[in-house]
């Protein structure tokens, strides 16, 4: 705020003070929805999580110091390095990217108040916690997930790793992959419902391409990561076959499912990396970015391209020659947008006037490392190459130059980027610069070296080698490196923490930052614009007129919108404002939600399966009681025609569970091209004439539905609520008679029998799962409009739970094709 | 920046370090060469294709690499002008440049890779056609060691593999538990063992000579120590190897040997060990008929010696932990004759 600010201004303000007041104290974490609170919260659990993972690796360095070191057991060994793995990729960078840095800057980056669904977010932390303090226990326990961080079957299965140590990391990865999908929803909806008026998809910060394109790959990717960890779990704990051979299974088919989450993974993980350097160098350039379009473009063809490459990781399991080049080529071209990329930022920092400030170094150290890692990458799409190297350090080498250097070294620069912005303070320059010095070295002493020793035949994963190999100096120089960066990464974490209580007091914008969240105060007011922004170009903090006429219009009380939580929502294409929300103020059902989950998980990992699903019943139900606060909708524009975010968020949701069904599928397929009988002998063909029938009468609800939808829309409460109630009752009772089916086959087509019963059995199950969610979800939302009028609020719910039924049935047909194609 | 013209130290410090970062490159590249698993020390035609393109590759990257630190320097010297060196400002120019390093560069020397190494060098490291060679070998990973048979007849070894050197060999790979990668760096490809599939590739080297090998896929455990031994010996030396090899287990003769073929017997080492010509038929652990004529034991962890191997047969879980092989109770004494018994069994 400037200092001259007017009387009304002043008013207005202390408004919006008393609207966003929030709880004092512990209750005051918990219970938030603040995406800020929500984002430090995200912040120092990783943070916790990046110091595990750090102490995992330098045990790690420390055992391989020298040949036939006994600092720890194999078992240990494995643990740790699986651990690592699992740890910095699932507890660290995603939540560090999507989780902080995601959540605490979108919203200030596009003018919002919060993001598109608070209570939602507040979730996705609690699961996110939840989820690594349950990897943690196993560690705790001496049980921690011991077969790599892609946990290969069968080395993975019940025969060779009898202990819980796998169940934890299915059912842990299982559960995170709730929190990430649940974020990157999140992500998605508020950038496209939530930007200031005016900021059309054009002018927006090229971070937020990043993340949205990270997001989008989450939603379309985890699906495959969490069908393998279920199928996984459904051979250890209960006897299915999808991955073991004598019962017509196939290990390739796990290590299909993961890479093709797997792959896009690295994207999800580098691309929210991209976004932190495209925010920083302008800034400290004094310059636009190189080709703007042409750099978003290019971050959204990268996520893309990403799911077309996952066999690359499998070039020496003996696939057949042609896929194995399809692969090649396919990898190749992703180097093309990354390309692009590079160039655009070392051009622009060419160009400009550069200040080699400590964030900015970071980001100079990250396109270093990037391009090594980038360029050890094209190698090993030179498949003769990689089936040399495959599984060798070399790769180790590869992966921590694209991961360590380029996406935590972004992270780390925009810690101090945006450590003025989140706390009000400077951070200690001299010492920046130190800290990214003992870092870079201790990165290229640590892993170059890595690509020697694999060239000269030291494979990944051992816990020890003989001083015969001659590896004895080069993994001396690693290790050394490892304590070099360790000394780096705690000066950086010193730097940061000392500064929080010394460092210089700075204004909104102490670096002259393009993008809008230098706007606002340092640390932003809990409702982060006093007035909402304006934008009319993607250098909003570079329009001084637009901030200008900021300052007159919280005078004037326009665009103040103090009646609550309220945030304007726009169209998601050119940013027309269309309506103002009012968002969900603390809630107590978040952490609550968190808290059942993780109840949950325990129980189905040690087999509790009732009161597994009895905790699940308790979230549903928490869930429906959750719906009790009605935010209020008004409409800005009289034709809002933009879907609302609610649909925007279910949509999302849809594509996850059609990706889900479309593994399925897949893996159904799969398995019967491997299979010589399918079904194999003495099984029946199954039965088309009921199973269409019923289809058909639960397919037919979606008219019903869609009425309802429509009625709703109208206002009409009483023909709203007949229509739902008819078509859940039919659901019902569709749900009612094929469970009952369902128990019933299990005797003729037992899933412990044939990986076809298994695929069989899974795939109806899964669709008859959706349908009693929904029939929950139809009882749920006849509750509550039987309590209440049709406000806006309970409309989108009743469009939502259409939308959600349209898509369960065309489902239930592909599901139905499935099942009956050998019979066809 | 705020000093004046002089490198400041901040310059000193990059300079310092760029000097160090290429020294290190340096120093770790002239130590790395040459070891007995690199595979820059080819010995196969497959091999020597391969470490040519890496070469080549190399090249490149350094090219590109040079490059592209060379421009951020440059930005770095220019950091108080702005636009681009006798170019200037003009934002097309800017343009060209990113598009012409960041897509016409790049496709052409990435279609040129693909060419050189997806389509041509490809086809050394292939696998044998059916029929193309005049012998098989099979060879299954197992937690923790390599078994080896030769089909056509019935020699069974384990962690040592004997080819004639000159001869195209197809090597089949399978597995008997968990995935395993097969590696002889210098002789071959890697390829993975997985269930239910058999994998084949080419081996084949015209020079005599005993080349290292490891698992490459993590196994559990004892990974690490999962090794094994190729040895290439001119046709003549094959063929009586594997006419010794084919043969039953050897009569052994000696008091303390006939005491350790007692105690071998007694104490149930046939339940996983198999001498073939006795009455010691296990198939879980690895074959012993020759076990004497080995050079290593316990998948090139230990040498072979009567030393080693009575201290191996007193706790296998010492040198190995976790290894599949229990303790059998054997005293010092008793494992000391039952070593001198296999080491016999040349």
């Amino acid at each position: 705020m400037s200092a001259s600010v007017s009387a009304p201004a002043r008013r207005n303000v202390e408004l919006l003070e008393e609207v966003w007041e929030e709880r004092r104290g512990l209750l005051g974490w918990i219970t938030t929805v603040d995406h800020k609170r929500i984002g430090l919260m995200y912040f120092f659990t990783s943070l916790a999580f990046f110091a595990a993972g750090g102490v995992e690796a330098l045990l790690i360095r420390t055992q391989l110091i020298g040949p036939e070191h006994r600092l720890l057991t194999p078992e240990a060994f494995n643990e740790m390095f699986t651990m690592h793995g699992i740890t910095m990729i699932f507890l660290v960078v995603i939540p560090m990217t999507t989780g902080a840095f995601g959540n605490y800057l979108i919203p200030l980056m596009i003018g919002a108040r919060d993001m598109a669904f608070p209570r939602m977010n507040a979730v996705s932390y609690w699961i996110f916690l939840g989820s690594g303090v349950f990897l943690y226990i196993a560690l705790a326990t001496g049980q921690a997930p011991n077969a790599g961080w892609f946990d290969y079957v069968p080395l993975a299965s019940k025969q060779f790793s009898p202990g819980l140590n796998i169940d934890f990391y299915g059912y842990g990865l299982i559960f995170n992959g709730i929190a990430s999908t649940a974020t990157a929803i999140n992500i998605i909806v508020t950038i496209f419902k939530l930007r200031a008026p005016g900021m059309s998809l054009a002018r927006m910060p090229l971070f937020c391409f990043a993340f949205l394109a990270a997001a989008f790959s989450l939603v379309f990717a985890l699906p495959s990561l969490t069908l393998a960890c279920m199928l996984l779990e459904l051979d250890r704990q209960l006897g299915f076959h999808f991955y073991d051979v004598a019962f017509g299974g196939d290990p390739l088919l796990w290590q299909n499912l993961f890479w093709i989450f797997g792959h896009p993974e690295v994207y999800i993980i580098i691309l929210p990396a991209f976004g932190i350097a495209t925010s920083i160098i302008p800034t400290f350039v004094h310059r636009r970015m190189v080709l703007f379009p042409v750099v978003a473009l290019a971050e959204l063809l990268v996520a893309f391209l990403g799911f077309g490459v996952w066999a690359h990781h499998m070039f020496a399991v003996g696939l057949a020659t042609l896929v194995t080049v399809y692969f090649a080529a396919a990898s190749l071209v992703i180097v093309i947008p990354s390309a692009i990329q590079i160039f655009a930022w070392i051009s622009t920092i060419l160009t400009g006037t550069p200040d080699f400030k400590t964030p900015l170094l970071w980001i100079v150290g990250f396109i270093v490392f990037f391009i090594v890692g980038g360029l050890s990458g094209i190698t090993v799409a030179a498949i003769p190459f990689d089936q040399q190297v495959n599984a060798s350090y070399y790769i180790v080498a590869h992966f921590h130059f694209v991961i360590f250097g380029g996406a935590v070294f972004p992270i780390l620069g925009g810690m101090y980027y945006w450590f003025p912005k989140v706390t009000g303070r400077m951070y200690h320059e001299r010492i920046g610069q130190l800290s990214f010095w003992l870092s870079f070295i201790g990165t290229w002493v640590t892993f170059f070296p890595m690509h020697i020793v694999g060239i000269d035949g030291m494979p990944r994963r051992v816990y020890t080698y003989a001083a015969s190999t001659g590896w004895t100096v080069l993994n001396l120089l690693e290790s050394i490196g490892a304590y070099v960066l360790a000394a780096g990464l705690v000066l950086v974490i010193a730097n940061l923490a000392v500064s929080l209580f010394r460092g210089e007091r700075v204004g909104g914008d102490p670096w002259g930052g393009d993008t809008l969240e230098w706007a606002t105060s340092s640390p932003p007011p809990p409702y982060n614009y006093a007035v909402v922004p304006t934008v009319s170009s993607p250098y909003p903090m570079w329009d001084e007129r637009d901030r200008e006429r900021d300052a007159v219009r919280l005078a004037a009380g326009q665009g103040v919108l103090a009646r609550g939580h309220e945030t304007p929502v726009s169209s998601v294409q050119d940013g027309r404002l269309e309506e103002v929300v009012a968002m969900p103020p603390h809630s107590m059902w978040p952490a609550l939600v968190g808290l059942l989950l993780f109840a949950g998980f325990i129980m189905l990992l040690l087999s509790h399966f009732v009161i597994a699903a009895a905790l699940g019943g308790a979230v549903a139900a928490t869930l429906i009681a959750w719906h009790a606060y009605e935010p209020e909708h008004r409409p800005a524009a009289a034709s809002a025609r933009d879907l609302p975010s609610g649909i925007w968020g279910m949509s999302l949701l849809l594509c996850s569970e059609v990706m889900l069904f479309a593994g399925l599928i897949a893996t159904y397929f799969y398995l019967d091209f491997r299979a010589a009988h399918w079904p194999p002998p003495g099984l029946p063909l199954p039965a088309t004439l009921d199973p269409s029938i019923l289809t058909g009468v639960l397919v037919a609800t979606s008219v019903p539905m869609a009425l309802a939808a429509r009625h709703a829309r109208r206002g009409a409460l009483r023909r709203t609520t007949t229509l739902l109630a008819l078509a859940a009752i039919v659901q019902a009772g569709y749900f009612a008679f094929q469970f009952h089916q369902l128990l019933d086959e299990l005797h003729t087509v037992n899933p412990q029998g044939s990986s076809y019963a298994s695929s069989y059995i899974t795939l109806l199950a899964t669709h008859h799962a959706h349908v009693l969610l929904g029939v929950l979800l139809d009882l749920g939302m006849l509750f509550w409009i039987g309590r209440s009028r049709l406000t806006g609020y309970r409309v989108s719910g009743v469009r939502t739970l259409a939308l959600y039924w349209h898509v369960v049935n065309v489902l239930a047909v592909a599901v139905l094709l499935t099942e009956l194609y050998p019979s066809l | 920046m705020s000093e004046g013209g002089r490198p400041g130290p901040r310059r000193r410090l990059l300079v310092r370090g760029v000097c160090a970062a290429g020294l290190l490159a340096i120093a770790s590249g002239l130590s790395g060469c040459g070891g007995r698993q690199s595979i820059l020390a080819p010995r196969s035609q497959q091999t020597h294709v391969i470490s040519v393109l890496w070469w080549w590759m190399l090249g490149a990257a350094s090219v590109v690499f040079f490059g592209a630190v060379g421009l951020l320097a440059l930005g770095y010297l220019r950091r108080r002008s702005s636009g681009l060196p006798v170019l200037g400002e003009r934002e097309g120019v800017v343009n060209a440049i990113v598009i012409a390093f960041g897509i016409v560069i790049p496709l052409i020397v990435l279609v040129t890779l693909f060419g050189a190494s997806d389509i041509y060098a490809i086809r050394f490291s292939a696998a044998p056609k059916s029929g193309s060679t005049r012998m098989t070998v099979q060879v299954i990973g197992r937690q923790w060691w390599w078994e080896v048979r030769y089909p056509a007849t019935g020699a069974v070894t384990a962690n040592e593999l004997h080819i004639p050197a000159g001869t195209r060999v197809q090597l089949v790979a399978t597995t008997a538990d968990v995935i395993h990668s097969l590696w002889v760096p210098r002789l071959a490809r890697k390829i993975d063992m997985i269930p239910g599939r058999e994998n084949r590739i080419l081996l084949e080297t015209p020079d005599v000579g005993t080349y290292l090998g490891q698992c490459s896929e993590f196994c559990g455990l004892q990974h690490a120590h999962m090794r094994l031994t190729v040895i290439a010996e001119p046709p003549g030396a094959f063929n009586s190897w594997l006419a010794a090899a084919t043969r039953p287990s050897p009569a052994t003769g000696g008091a303390a040997a006939g005491e350790g073929r007692a105690l071998f017997m007694a104490r149930g080492c046939g339940g996983c060990h198999q001498l073939r010509g006795s009455e010691a038929r296990g198939t879980i652990g690895p074959d012993l008929t020759h076990l004497g004529s080995r050079s290593t034991l316990a998948a090139v962890s230990i040498p072979n010696t009567p030393a080693e191997l009575a201290a191996w047969i007193r706790d296998p879980q010492a040198i190995k932990p976790g290894n599949h092989m229990p303790d059998l109770g054997l005293s010092g004494g008793e494992s000391q004759k039952v070593a001198a018994f296999l080491e016999a069994l040349k």
